[in-house]
């Protein structure tokens, strides 16, 4: 299979320092086109960091990170988004004073091509771009079950909402991968199976690859396919969910000693 | 196998949205209304010198001509507001291109001759392009650095048409060639009303697009632009154009107005006025940048207007050296009870009703 | 060469006032995160007061001083409880917008209470005139308080913030406010203390200043405040050390182009124009910036994600 041999993200020894703290040490990675990959670990791993590695926020001082075979460290921060990485952020980070319908047009802002002076005048071709560009974003909303706030502001939603309305606006950018980072942070625990659901929906409905940053081990049991495992920067376990998390490695790097997965809920701090 | 336990979950994603007033409420405070303001506000600027006539008799033209240059102050807070209100640049150097504005339409249309359109045009040339050599360098530096660094673009230019000035042997940059059109009271209001509603149109058209929505994404979340797409840079540097070139725009016919350019044009002073008026106003409101200039423009001719020396019984004030302390006091005051500028006030009474129907609740 | 001595030495003496203003600046932004542009229009109503405490009731200029500087320090509470504190949550631009206002009415009351100062006034000091001669350079005794007070001032508020508790809490609330009000730091009262201090830092200034130039009145202050501010910026505007060094390098700068350009012309133009010499500063500024966005001593802002 051509997949397999050329995985969609693909970390290669990635190594990152902060002054004399190793964040990432030495990381291999390889996300294949439409799976949905669970990076799990205690805090400070070195899971968000990967995540901005990937965004652009985070130089790493050593490796190479390749996206459907382009050099990503070779590229601007804003110019990932065009390659079809999208993202979402453990602090949402929406733009607050937009309604959520703004929020889903800028998500669009590498595809559109309204330049400055059609942007001033916008005629023909211009007006229908921003036309398609509302019913899509409208579409999605739809899609998600949150039309109603497509007119809200952002900002003053509920936290939960604002959380689906970040993923919303990952999904509006036409993305091939998806970081999501702590997407069920907060989340109430009867909702998980839903979001699990909707998350391989949208995967096949919309032909997109997920990498996804979660503490939540039964999100991470239910719709992963394949879990890496970090601590210190280093991968202890790679596999599907039930090996992976059941490897003695892991089980010491948890607990300390053999048992279950259980992990610390609550703490936002990312190294 | 275990899964985590939540001490507490938020709200769920079902909550919903704020209500929306419904009936009379709307015609009162919701769309239909701000079309009616904007309708009634066309009108009373269409038929205002009209009733300045009516007035004023004789000092209606002068009355008038006041007016006008409260259009000129709107375009410049317009213009600043597109910098700092929405691209969140706090850049104190506006005043810069108004001076330069000024300069170049008194230098081209008075001392070269070109028609006065041709130099309008050619000062928000200018100001565009140095802005580009401006901006580029100056936005590398950000937060209260890049205030203090614009700042000093200020002094600059207020020295170099100071030195000009001198160099030359003129007080200030005289216009005497006018025409008609651009010197009558009556004309020049008209023009100039003109200009500012096509800036405000086109204006409101760019910030409701992709390039506004890409300078509001830069305010609200510089990580989540960037994530997004938003080459930051590029449009950091498109705003202190946009702004440059109107400001220089506003100088230009600021300069028509006074039928001279000063130095002063390009002073602290000019740049407090541009900046109390977006802040007054309302940062990332366009009815903001307008009630800006309505209180910054029209608060000293009414404070003018008061009775100069005021008696309360044996007490006599000489309430004229008193006018700048008390514009001061009243901005302060409008600061203070709304942090967040006058436009804030229409959502203040857009939610009303709803606050009141819920009165009661949390005290 | 003697000329020389003696315009870097008045430059090191103007040069350290920009500083102590500069100094006053930062403590403030550091701590309520205020672009206090009042500070001229505080700084000269303590120096106004003086002024009239020495001219009416002709009191004793080693009396009247302290006073004047309670004076000031009142003055500060008075200002943060009622302006600064309203508006402590607005963003940092209608903070600076909110300084501004209050700079006119601050003016606008000095003029009503004392319309002699709209004129330029003679100030007069019991050390007026007093110069030593340190071979063939003129020191004036105004001069050699400037430095001393300087330096006095430094040094107490090098001690103050690194060994008093209220010191230390003072910079703990600069890093982070929320942080120190958790750990318990009386923030409230540090920002009325923070404002007093450099009110009467301010005050000082504005006194040594116009001790300095023997004249006084109500606008004196004001191209000062502006050259505090590039001082306090070129420094890096959370170093303190830095503001200090930023308004010795602008009050030398000043003071050797005044010298270097005395007299000459460039073709027609006469360059020795003050204009010019705040140009070039000016410009000489924005080019230090591009090379250190954050000042020469400040540290550079950490982004996280």
């Amino acid at each position: 299979m051509t997949e397999a041999a050329s995985p969609l993200l693909d970390v290669r020894g990635v190594t990152v320092r902060f002054g004399g703290l190793v964040a990432i040490n030495a990381l291999d990675l390889a996300v294949r086109e439409g799976e949905i990959f669970a990076l799990v670990g205690p805090n400070g791993a070195g899971k968000t960091t990967l995540l901005n590695c990937i965004s652009g926020f985070t130089a790493p001082s050593a490796g190479s990170l390749t996206f459907a075979g382009v050099d990503l460290l070779a590229l601007g921060r804003h110019r990932r988004a065009a390659l079809g990485i999208a993202r979402t952020f453990q602090d949402v980070q929406l733009f607050a004073s937009m309604t959520v319908l703004d929020n889903l047009l800028t998500a669009q802002h590498a595809h559109l091509r309204a330049s400055f002076l059609t942007s001033l005048l916008p005629v023909g071709p211009a007006i229908a771009e921003d036309r398609r560009a509302r019913a899509a974003a409208r579409d999605l909303l739809e899609r998600l079950g949150i039309a109603r706030y497509a007119d809200s502001i952002a900002g003053t939603l509920p936290f939960g909402a604002q959380k689906l309305v970040g993923v919303a606006r990952a999904l509006a950018l036409r993305p091939r991968m998806v970081l999501l980072d702590e997407p069920a942070a907060g989340m109430p625990q009867a909702e998980v199976a839903a979001f699990a659901e909707a998350l391989r929906r949208w995967r096949d409905e919309l032909g997109l690859t997920f990498l996804l940053i979660e503490h939540n081990m039964e999100l991470v049991q239910s719709v992963a396919e394949r879990v890496c495992v970090l601590d210190y920067g280093r991968k202890l376990a790679e596999g599907a969910p039930a090996e992976a998390l059941a490897d003695p490695a892991v089980l010491e790097a948890y607990l300390g000693s053999a048992g279950g997965v259980a992990v610390k809920e609550g703490a936002h701090a990312e190294g | 196998m275990p899964t985590s336990q939540l001490s507490s979950a938020p709200p769920a994603p079902t909550a919903s949205p704020a209500s929306t007033p419904r009936g009379w409420r709307t015609l009162l405070v919701g769309r239909r209304l701000s079309l009616a303001l904007a309708a009634g506000g066309l009108l009373l600027a269409l038929l205002l010198p009209t009733i300045f006539d009516q007035i004023f008799g004789f000092a209606g033209g002068f009355q008038l001509h006041r007016i006008t240059l409260i259009y000129i102050f709107a375009l410049a807070a317009f213009a600043q507001n597109i910098l700092t209100g929405y691209a969140a640049q706090p850049s104190l150097g506006n005043a810069a291109f108004f001076g330069l504005g000024g300069y170049l339409v008194a230098w081209l249309a008075g001392d070269l001759g070109q028609p006065f359109w041709v130099a309008i045009l050619l000062a928000m040339v200018a100001s565009a392009l140095i802005g580009v050599v401006v901006g580029g360098p100056a936005l590398r530096v950000s937060g209260a650095y890049l205030a203090i660094a614009t700042l000093g673009l200020v002094f600059i230019a207020g020295s170099l048409f100071d030195f000009w000035d001198t160099t030359v042997g003129r007080m200030s940059y005289d216009i005497n060639t006018l025409p008609g059109l651009l010197s009558d009271d009556h004309p020049l209001y008209f023009v100039v009303f003109v200009i500012t509603l096509a800036v405000f149109g086109l204006g409101a058209t760019l910030l409701r697009s992709r390039v506004g929505r890409a300078w509001v994404a830069i305010r609200e979340s510089e990580t989540a632009a960037l994530a997004f797409g938003v080459n930051t840079t590029y449009y950091k540097l498109l705003a202190f154009i946009v702004s440059a070139a109107l400001t220089g725009l506003a100088g230009a016919l600021y300069a028509i107005w006074a039928q001279t350019a000063n130095s002063s044009m390009s002073s602290v002073d000019e740049t407090i006025i541009f900046l109390s008026m977006i802040v007054v106003g309302g940062l990332g409101s366009i009815l903001g940048s307008v009630l800006g200039a309505l209180f910054v423009g029209f608060l000293p001719l009414l404070l003018g207007q008061l009775p100069s020396p005021m008696t309360f019984g044996g007490f006599s004030i000489q309430v004229s050296t008193l006018t700048t302390g008390i514009y001061g006091l009243l901005l302060l005051l409008a600061l203070i009870f709304f942090p967040a500028g006058l436009a804030s006030a229409r959502d203040y009474l857009r939610t009303l009703p709803g606050r009141l129907a819920s009165r009661g609740g949390a005290a | 060469m003697q000329a020389f001595l003696q315009v870097t030495i008045s430059g090191l003496v103007t040069g350290s006032l920009y500083g102590l203003l500069a100094l006053g600046l930062v403590l403030i932004y550091r701590t309520t995160g205020v672009l206090n542009f009042a500070y001229s229009a505080i700084s000269v109503f303590a120096a106004g007061f003086l002024y009239i405490l020495l001219t009416g009731p002709r009191m004793n200029f080693w009396v009247a001083l302290p006073l004047s500087l309670l004076f000031a320090a009142a003055l500060g509470a008075v200002v943060e409880r009622l302006f600064a504190r309203p508006v402590l949550h607005a963003p940092v631009f209608t903070k600076a917008i909110a300084t501004l206002a209050l700079a006119l009415v601050l003016a606008t009351i000095e003029q009503a209470i004392w319309p002699q100062l709209a004129q330029t006034e003679h100030f007069p000091t019991p050390f007026e005139g007093a110069a030593i001669n340190v071979g063939g350079v003129y020191v004036t005794v105004a001069a050699l308080l400037a430095l001393l007070v300087t330096a006095v001032v430094v040094a107490a508020l090098t001690l103050f913030l690194g060994r008093t508790r209220l010191g230390i809490a003072m910079r703990a609330s600069a890093d982070n406010q929320a942080v120190a009000q958790l750990m318990g730091a009386p923030v409230s009262r540090i920002f009325l203390l923070t404002w007093s201090v450099a009110s009467v830092v301010g005050a000082l200034t504005a006194i040594m200043l116009a001790a300095q130039q023997r004249t006084i009145n109500i606008t004196y202050m004001d191209p000062v405040l502006i050259l505090a501010f590039v001082a306090a910026v070129l420094g890096g505007l959370d170093s303190l050390p830095g503001a200090l060094i930023g308004g010795v390098l602008v009050g030398l700068a000043d003071n050797w182009l005044a010298l270097g350009l005395a007299g000459h012309q460039l073709g027609p133009l006469d360059i020795s124009a003050p204009g010019i010499r705040a140009t070039i500063i000016f410009v000489a500024f924005i080019l230090v910036l591009l090379l250190r966005p954050q000042g020469l001593l400040g540290k550079a802002e950490l982004r996280r994600v």
